[in-house]
Formats: C-alpha cells, structure tokens, sequence
C-alpha cells in the first residue's frame, strides 16, 4: 500500500530496494496490461471487476495465512478448508437451494461462517498445535481432506458435489445497496475507432455498464473494506505486546516458554485469528461467485495461499498483497494466454514446410501441448514458483522489514536518510532500507 | 461379503502402501524433512512401467495373469522413480539451505512439477495397463474371497521386495550404514561413512520402492495423474502410525492402515452408518489421534 502511496513524492524510486523497485513495476506492468485490456475492449469491465474482487480474496487469504506461519510460524495445510467453510456457511444460509436453512440474510451467514470457521479452527487447533511444526503440516492438510470427504458426501446437508447455486448477493436486505445495481443507469461507452493515418488503427471501448458492472463494482467496494480492516487490525496486532509474543514464538519457541509464556494458547490465538480470516475471504468469494461446490476445498487452493505468502515474503503483510497479485497473474494469466497464443508454433508468415528443418518436430510438439493444456502449465508454473522461490529468494520478495525493531525508534522524520542500515531479524530475513516501517 | 474377503483385499492394498511408506520413512529418517513428492513419485514409476509396458508388451510367457513384460516394465519404472528422485534431489534439495520446514514446502513445488509434466506428457485421462482383466480364483471363492491371480501378483512381489530390503538392512555393509546414519548422522560420519553416498542410495532405495508401488497401485486402479497425491495422506498416515523413521515401523503401519481402509465396509455391517467414502478420512483422523497420544508412533526412534 504505501509503495504506490509513496511513488509520486519520490519519482525515481530512490528510496527503494531493488526488490520493492522489481515489485512496483511489476504491478504498475500488470495494472497497464489490464487497462490495456479494458481500452481496447479484449477484457469486459464486469469480468475486470471480478479479477479485482479475486486478487482481494487472495489478499485476505493471504492474510489469514501470514497471521498463523509468517507471524506465529505454524504450518497451516488447510486453507482451504477454513475458506471453503465461510463460503459454505454463507451459502447454506443464504442460497435458495440450501438443503438446510436458505433464503436468510448474507449478513447472517458473514456472522455464522466466521463463527463456525473459528470453532472448527479450536477443534482442529487443540489436537494439533501441540504437535511439532512438521506434523502440523501433515496432520492439518490431513483433516482439511476430512472436511473435504464430509461435503462432498453428506449430500443432505450440503448437496454433495452439485454445490450451492442461488447465492444472493451480499449486500441482499441492505436499505440502498441492495438496489444499486438495479437503481444505476446503464451506461453505453460507444465504440471509438482511433486511427494514426499510415500507422494503425485501433478500436476503442465499446462496451455497456449494465447491472453486473455496478454488482461487480459494489463487489470490489466490499473487498476493500474487509482487506482495509483487516490490515489495519494485522497491523495494530503485530505491533502489539501480543505480536512480539508471536513472534518470539517463531523465532524459538522454548525461548518463548523460558520467559513464562503460554506459548500454547498464543499459537492458538493466531491459528484462530487466521483461521476467520480465511473464512472472511471464504464468505466474499461465496457472494463474488453465487455458486459453491466441494471443488473449493480442493488442496491445491491452499498452496495457492501458499505461493503467495511465501513469494510476498513471510510475515510481510505488504507482501502478502503482493502475492496475491501474483497469484491472480498466475491463475487467470493461463488461462488468457491459453486462448491467446495460437494453437501451434507460430511460423511467422512462412510456409509450414519450409521450416520442418529449422523447427524440429519436438519443439513444435511441446509448444502444442503446453498452449492447449493451460491447467497442467499453470500447475507447473505453481510448481517450479514454489521450488525458485524457495532457491533463491526463501525469505520472499518482500521480507518484513525491522519487525524486531520498537516502531518508534525507526519512525524518524527523515525517511530514507539512511538507506545503508541493515537490521536482520531473528529468522535470518534482513531489510535494508531505512525509513519507515510498514510492518 | 465375508470378513476373510476383507482381509484379502486389505493384504492386497496394504502392500501397496507398505512399499511406499518404506520409502517416505527412509527419506523422511535420512534426509530429514516431510517429502510430500513422495506420492508423485510412485505416479512417476505408474508411467514409467506404463509405458515401458507399451513397448515390451507380452514378451515372453506369462506368470499370475501377467506377461514377462510387465514386471521387465515394473523393474523400468521402479529405475526411472529412483533416477527421478535422485536428480531432483541434486537439482532441487542439496542446493538449498533452508532447514526441513523450507524442504518441505519444497517439496510441494517438485510434487506439483511432477504431476504438472506427467499431465503434459500423457493427458489428464486415467489409463489401464494392457492386461487381461481376471477372473476371481475359483479355489478361493468357496471361501467367499474373491481374489484375483493379479491380487497375488501383487502381494507377492511386495513380500518380495520387503523381504530384500529387510536382508539389505540387516545383512550388507550399506544397510549397517544406512541404519547407522538413520541413527546418528554425524557420529555415522566421524566413524568414516560417506554419509553423501548413503545419501543418495537411501534416495535410490525409498524412491524406488515408491515407484513400485505406483506400478502395482496402477495395476490395482488404474495409472492417472493424480493417483499418488490422492494416496499421499494415506501413506503419511501409515508413516506416523508406525513411527516416523523407522522401516519397520513402516511395515507395520502401512499394513495395520492398509487393513483398517478396507475394512470399512465392517463399519456399516455392524450398523454404524459410516459409509466407505470415509475410509481415507478414518486413516486421516487415525493419524491425528496416533500424533497425539503416540507422536513416535508405534516402533518409535528405535525400531530401525
């Protein structure tokens, strides 16, 4: 957030590192490749809105993480489950094809879905978060599968694999909002062909901002809110005397107890605390989607989160935004990619045989099945992130920057002044910038 | 279906994941971090003996309902999860300097590139050997068994295999080596064993096993992507049940949670309205109770 907030007052980036440099222009690329998208008409406004709302999802999910492993340091393989958990506990309140309740208010099911995330958080976490960090993995991914296996089968209660359909929007029962959309004009961007004599010529525009565009627009509105609360929360806590707690835990968790702390109930606070996030992020993407299925609880979405916090750097809530973006990149950038590069090598004009020679058949074979199977190249793409990440950059792109240091003693009124300062924190990450603190 | 029928068919997925959870177990013992490649791993030597078997086809006779060439094709496919193994343990987890947590997050990259190329490379369908479906042993069935020559097949190589490695551990120089570093690395090291070399024969070994448990669980199902992550919980399950570390411990939790799934269908005979589907969650919530009240399992740090 204060990357960009800071952007104009300094123009060339001086007081950056390289990797906060790398990361700006990586968003702003990705932010300009969007609007390019939406300009000339390749990418819908609505469809845009819902990248947006995504990215925002990821955001929280990300979050929740960086509360339980970059704060706490416990390894949570269950994401999923606690974020299919919010969107199942809205949708079964909210859907009218809920097999049990329906047809209640979103706001309701927001309450219900955080409530039950944190009791099933305590149910997992007291057998668990006793356990030594590696067996936590197993042991949580393990009963997230379990979670997984019950809402795929228990068919009367939760419609088995068919999902939820007919969520209603989030803001259902609300006075003004629940109306926006319908309230809104539609808006009718004409078509604008723009042409550079001898040069080119582009369409622009050309579309209508109906009522999705106004929901969607009312979506990321939503999203806001709950990554703009729950930043500032994060970051009121780890500042906090609790904060340090924590991350004293994860720096040595025997040091912790050797100083009188119940590092039990600490590790449990954060595993809970993260847990509803994740559901918060959950019950978004329940009103975001309108429709919920066992799919959700898939394992590979918890290793999504992963990326992301391990790629923005663990503990770093600035990174965790960014990885968030990342993901975002990652999952609907193959897609796009996918149905944009033609089906076969390109041969730049020239006739097919012609360059059985130079092409050897191999190439051409890969490259075929790569651009027609964007599920398994994301997969790989996932996969070979997580193994560069952890090569070369293990302590993220964006490490969190002096969290051992008491904010005040860094709060100068000078930021920037003196960019040499090191501080290495207790698991090894290093900042090196001066200025301010942004964990 | 009789309970003679169910431990039948538990001996036969039983050996499937004692194959594999040997391997974990001594990855997880020398290596030290939580592989979960491991269940890509016997995906991996699925496709190897998979293809290979494409190849060789029927050569030669048959024996228990299968060609020669299929067990030309396994002992392929055993070889390729082992060299696979080995080189993403060169390539990816020697350079790395990040404690177990970081190799276990690792290991979900290589896990996830594995299944990505295997993906890439033969499709997302699910496939069969080309071998003739069997019929049940009539011999058995009077019994209510129903087990087929290929059930055999694999329970006996399996046994096979457990045996040779039980020999290997206990009988040659490498085995003392490798229990010596499971043991105590460093004090195996001052007494003068290479212990990089042990290293990467344990890789050799534990992979290898996984591969040939892919193969037979190929056989078993049938060869898709997904067949080892799916299975991957289960063999961690068999792992922890008998003790993290130790192969024999190994032995006996993959064959105690190879029973336990296929007994399942008890459950609804005796009227406890848990369905089948639930086998893998019962293997899963068996694990967190073991974890609990046992974290070294059933042979603990002593058993190898």
């Amino acid at each position: 957030m204060s990357v960009t907030d800071r952007l104009p007052r300094t123009g060339l980036l001086d007081g950056y590192t390289r990797a906060e440099r790398g990361v700006v222009g990586f968003v702003v690329l990705l932010m300009l490749l969007l609007v390019y998208g939406l300009v000339t008409g390749g990418l819908g406004p609505t469809y845009f809105l819902y990248l947006i709302g995504l990215v925002g999802m990821y955001v929280l999910l990300s979050f929740g993480l960086n509360a339980q492993w970059g704060y706490t340091g416990l390894i949570n393989f269950s994401v999923a489950a606690f974020f299919g958990i919010g969107a199942y506990g809205t949708a079964l309140l909210s859907a009218d094809s809920s097999p049990i309740a329906g047809n209640m208010l979103p706001v309701v099911g927001l309450f219900v879905g955080l409530v039950v995330a944190a009791v099933v958080a305590l149910v997992i976490g007291v057998p668990t978060l006793r356990l030594r960090t590696d067996y936590l993995a197993i042991a949580s991914l393990g009963l997230a599968e379990v979670i997984r296996i019950l809402v795929q089968n228990q068919r009367n209660y939760t419609n088995g694999s068919a999902g939820l359909r007919g969520i209603p929007g989030f803001f259902e029962g609300w006075p003004v909002l629940e109306t926006f959309p319908q309230a809104m004009p539609t808006l009718i961007v004409e078509r604008l062909t723009l042409t550079v004599p001898f040069l080119f010529e582009v369409d622009l525009f050309g579309f209508r901002l109906g009522q999705s565009f106004w929901q969607g627009l009312l979506n990321v509105s939503l999203v806001l809110v709950f990554v703009g609360v729950t930043y500032a929360m994060l970051r009121r806590v780890h500042r906090s005397p609790w904060g340090r707690v924590l991350r004293t835990i994860r720096a040595d968790e025997d040091l912790a107890e050797a100083l009188g702390k119940d590092t039990y109930r600490f590790k449990m606070q954060s595993f809970v605390l993260g847990s509803v996030i994740m559901a918060l992020a959950g019950v978004f993407y329940a009103h975001l989607n309108l429709y919920v299925s066992p799919g959700d609880f898939e394992p590979i979405n918890t290793f999504y989160v992963w990326i992301a916090v391990i790629l923005g750097g663990s503990g770093s809530n600035r990174g965790a935004m960014f990885g968030g973006f990342v993901v975002i990149a990652i999952r609907e950038g193959t897609r796009f990619l996918g149905d944009l590069l033609p089906a076969a090598f390109p041969t730049l004009g020239i006739p097919f045989t012609d360059l059985v020679v130079s092409f050897p058949a191999l190439v051409e074979n890969t490259y075929a099945t790569v651009v027609s199977n964007f599920a398994s190249t994301r997969l790989l793409a996932v996969g070979l992130l997580i193994i560069l990440v952890m090569r070369f950059r293990p302590e993220g792109v964006l490490p969190p920057q002096r969290e051992l240091i008491w904010p005040e003693a860094t709060e100068g009124p000078d930021p920037g002044s003196d960019p040499g300062t090191k501080a290495v924190s207790a698991d090894g990450s290093g900042a090196s910038r001066g200025g301010q603190t942004d964990e | 279906m009789s309970v003679l029928e169910y431990i039948a068919n538990g001996l036969v997925f039983s050996s499937i994941i004692v194959l594999a959870s040997i391997g974990l177990s001594l990855v997880y013992s020398i290596a030290d971090f939580a592989n979960f490649a491991h269940g890509d791993t016997m995906t991996v030597g699925a496709y190897g003996t998979l293809v290979t078997f494409g190849f060789v086809g029927g050569l030669g006779g048959t024996v228990l309902g299968l060609p020669y060439g299929f067990f030309v094709a396994l002992v392929v496919g055993i070889v390729v999860a082992a060299v696979v193994a080995v080189v993403t343990q060169r390539l990816v987890y020697e350079p790395l300097d990040i404690g177990s947590i970081g190799l276990l997050i690792t290991s979900i990259g290589v896990a996830f590139v594995y299944r990505a190329l295997v993906r890439l490379g033969f499709g997302a369908d699910p496939r069969e050997y080309a071998v003739e479906l069997q019929r049940p042993i009539e011999a058995l069935v009077p019994y209510g068994i129903r087990m087929t020559v290929h059930d055999v097949a694999i329970v006996g190589s399996a046994a096979l295999l457990v045996t040779g490695l039980h020999l290997l551990l206990q009988y040659t120089d490498l085995g003392r080596k490798m229990r010596a570093m499971a043991d105590n690395p460093d004090l195996a090291r001052v007494s003068g064993i290479r212990t990089g070399r042990i290293r990467i024969w344990t890789w050799l070994i534990g992979a290898g096993l996984a591969g040939a448990g892919g193969g037979f669980l190929g056989l078993y199902n049938n060869v898709g992507p997904r067949m080892g992550f799916d299975i991957l919980l289960v063999v961690f399950a068999a792992v922890i049940l008998g003790g993290i570390g130790s192969v024999y411990g190994a032995m006996l939790g993959g064959l105690l949670i190879g029973m336990i799934d296929q007994m399942t269908p008890i459950l609804g005979d005796v009227g406890i309205p848990i369905g089948t589907e639930y086998s893998y969650a019962i293997a899963f919530v068996i694990m967190v109770a073991v974890l609990l009240v046992r974290p070294t399992g059933i042979a603990g740090e002593a058993g190898s």
